[in-house]
């Protein structure tokens, strides 16, 4: 009887087939829903599992989540999420695809793991954060450097551990001076370029290195971080736990309410709440009237950064309409603040239906007008095909997300491999293509607009009468599981777990540009200077952007800064490199 | 191509509004300013307990027996959690927006309670507001006299008193449940 209860799980076939492969290793398995469970393994074996799982059962990394949990059983935990989508030997179907949580344990006085990034390029970044964060150090990796912690932050002091600070505390500095390295790519022909501390297009934080020779950018560096809120410290000691909705709106300015989706599924999927059909209705609407902002926006951004202003203004003028229409459903120009554990706070009615209604129509017949124009511009095509590849086997490295991994022709979308809200109750189709560019990525945004619009549509149409929140349920104490939203860029994940105080014990939310950052170094390869910033536009990245880049150039050994504005200049005239002063 | 764009550009023609010159027009249920009517209050603190941004707080003085309520603008994200759990309606977001300021204390407004003291040991315990609330809400539920009696001495009571009135009422129930539990 058990075991045909087990075999209704979705991810039971890999979990067979991982205690057959690795029995032994295999110490605790716990479900948190029909398609999330999470092993305990045994740590030394952990890379073999999560490489196992990412290459022969079809895995990407969603995210990894490290806990202090020495107050609960006296070790630190690392939990490896993948999403497990099968490996082709069968035919693929949504019910054999779930989120495999591969859980290890590291004891406090050996705060040390195997790291699993030498088998698994994915997990780079995320070691590097639980190294800084956690002060366990992933053994086997070598990029010894900092990823989140700035330059001046005390050698052994741990944020994120239980018993080091409290979320006020400001550490004295401990030097004056940068510390961080850039890479040192071994040919001193070449010339570095920093570019940064701002992003060129999202006017964002962040410092690039090209190494270039001449105008052809023979490899990149970056370092980000450089605005670290301090979020998840923040949840977990300050706020309560229906509280954090709200902070998690603010994660992204752009994708606000996808990661307050993500934290209340897993909140309501740790607690067992079911939550009303038309409160399922009602979030898909926002989600997907946020995606139209956001892939406004970045079709705006891509004609700006390609010198074609005029499509800019005009994209940004009917994105208006977008944002209108958030302001008509939730009160906020940002859809802010919808969201409540159990449900939503707002209904959807007549009036602002049958208003959305009319701008989605509107929209239709002025962005398919837009586009056209856009495509029939030679030179946008000139500019953005064959720019800036993300090869296949990149993307498969690294696990990007969203339309940076659909223009690489992998047709992957977390609404259809793991539905939520009401994406499995209307029909609509995925977009993807096969050119690996700049323009491939583009067009996939704006293939999804048009879906998007559809999307709203149906579910304005078809959306169930009834309740929008339950509210009698109960706070269980150190539950936990995983929430899950594709983002207008990607999927944003999100691993809760409940205290015992009205709190949460741990919170760890991942942006989707998390993923999306490490390829980027090999998009950026074999492309020239003045395309960096339309390549690092591509991904659309969320950051808070590159005031000035540093060029080096290694044949003549010198290292420039260019300001921003030259570089965006040249990005868009393509005319008097600011090399050649 | 050009020719399009340039069909499209005379088609639209002007898009935007000469604001701030002219106001701008905000949907119906937009979310701003939150209006505070301190008539209303009651000082019970719920809102205070359910803003996520801790816009609003509450300072309770238990030597001179005063209660500050306030809220800083420059804190609000205009969620309306506070006009949601308000019991008295005397907090709901209007639709102003421009909130901008020369000083902190623009944005800042404060209302001072009183607080009731113990009817038994004269010790501040709560609001008087929410206490007469809570007594005239008592008044109206119809209970029997002599149970109504009792409520309300233990509501005028602080949490302390009300615990030593309690316990000896407790005490004999207390002992039948030990009692059954050693039969068992």
């Amino acid at each position: 009887m058990l075991e045909t209860i087990e075999q209704t799980k979705s991810g039971y076939r890999y979990v067979a087939a991982l205690r057959e492969q690795f029995g032994r290793a295999v110490q605790d398995e716990s479900w948190q829903a029909p398609d999330q469970v999470t092993l305990t393994v045994d740590l030394n074996t952990l890379p073999a599992i999560v490489s196992w799982l990412y290459y022969q059962q079809g895995g990407w990394l969603a995210v990894v989540a490290a806990n202090d949990e020495r107050p609960l059983n006296g070790n630190f935990a690392l939990y490896y999420v993948l999403s497990v989508e099968g490996n082709g030997s069968e035919p693929a179907q949504n019910s054999d695809k779930c989120y495999m949580v591969v859980r290890g344990l590291v004891p406090p006085y050996q705060p040390e793991f195997p790291a699993v990034t030498p088998h698994v390029p994915a997990a780079v970044w995320y070691e590097r954060e639980v190294r800084d964060m956690f002060g366990l150090q992933p053994v086997g990796i070598q990029d010894e450097r900092r990823l989140v912690l700035p330059d001046d932050w005390p050698e052994d002091l741990y944020p994120l551990r239980k018993d080091t600070m409290d979320y006020r505390l400001r550490p004295e500095p401990t030097t004056e001076n940068e510390t961080y390295e850039f890479l040192d790519i071994g040919d001193e022909e070449l010339v570095q370029i920093p570019l940064g501390p701002l992003h060129i297009t999202s006017d964002e934080p962040g410092h690039f290195r090209l190494f270039v020779d001449g105008e052809h950018i023979v490899d990149a560096d970056y370092r980000l971080f450089y605005v670290h809120r301090g979020m998840e410290k923040l949840a977990e000691t300050r706020m309560n736990y229906d509280q954090v909705p709200f902070l998690a709106d603010r994660i992204c300015g752009i994708c606000g309410y996808a990661h307050n989706v993500a934290y209340a599924n897993s909140i309501e999927r740790a607690l067992d709440i079911t939550i009303p059909e038309r409160a399922h209705y009602i979030r898909t609407i926002l989600l997907e009237v946020e995606r139209l902002h956001s892939h406004l926006l970045n079709l705006g951004l891509a004609c700006h950064f390609v010198g074609f202003d005029t499509g800019f203004m005009q994209l940004f003028r009917v994105r208006e309409k977008a944002m209108q229409m958030a302001e008509v459903l939730t009160g906020t120009r940002k859809t802010y603040g919808m969201n409540l554990i159990g449900g939503v706070r707002r209904d959807i009615l007549k009036d602002q239906r049958v208003q959305t209604l009319k701008w989605i129509a509107e929209l239709r017949q002025e962005v398919t007008s837009l586009v056209s124009i856009l495509l029939e511009t030679p030179y946008i095509v000139q500019r953005t095909q064959n720019v800036g590849r993300l090869e296949p086997q990149v993307a498969r490295d690294y696990s990007p997300v969203g339309p940076t991994l659909r223009g690489s022709g992998f047709d992957r979308d977390i609404r259809v491999i793991h539905p939520y809200s009401a994406y499995d109750r209307v029909p609509w189709t995925t977009s993807y293509k096969d050119g690996c560019d700049v323009l491939a990525r583009t067009l996939v945004r704006a293939e999804e607009f048009f879906t998007s619009l559809s999307l709203v549509e149906t579910c304005l149409e078809t959306m169930p009468e009834g309740p929008i929140l339950v509210e009698d349920f109960q706070y269980k104490p150190y539950r936990f599981a995983l929430g899950y939203v594709e983002a207008p860029r990607g999927e944003d994940i999100h691993w809760s777990m409940l205290g015992d105080n009205q709190k949460l014990y741990r919170w760890r939310c991942r942006a989707s540009s998390y993923n999306n950052w490490p390829p980027l170094r090999y998009m950026l390869r074999n492309n020239t200077i003045s395309d960096a910033p339309l390549i690092v536009a591509s991904i659309d990245p969320c950051y808070s952007c590159t005031e000035r880049v540093t060029v080096v150039d290694v044949r003549k050994k010198k290292a420039q800064i260019i300001p921003y504005k030259e570089m965006e200049r040249y990005c868009r005239e393509r005319k008097d490199s600011p090399l050649k002063t | 191509m050009v020719l399009k764009l340039v069909q499209e550009l005379f088609k639209v023609g002007q898009a935007t509004v000469p604001y701030p010159f002219q106001p701008v027009e905000l949907a119906p249920g937009f979310r701003g300013k939150p209006e505070y009517n301190p008539e209303q209050c009651i000082a019970c603190a719920a809102c205070t307990i359910a803003c996520p941004p801790n816009a609003l707080s509450m300072e309770t003085d238990l030597e001179t027996g005063r209660r500050i309520w306030s809220i800083y603008y420059g804190q609000c994200i205009f969620c309306a959690r506070c006009e949601e759990v308000c019991p008295t309606g005397a907090i709901k977001l209007g639709s102003d927006f421009e909130l901008a300021s020369f000083t902190r204390e623009d944005l800042t407004v404060r209302a001072e309670f009183e607080l009731a003291a113990c009817s038994l040991c004269g010790v501040y315990f709560a609001s008087a507001k929410q206490l007469n609330h809570v007594l005239a809400l008592l008044d109206q539920a119809g209970l029997p006299p002599a149970e109504a009696a009792d409520r309300r001495a233990l509501l005028t009571a602080c949490p302390e008193c009300r615990r030593k009135i309690d316990l000896p009422r407790v005490k004999p129930l207390a002992q039948e449940a030990f009692n059954d539990r050693l039969q068992h």
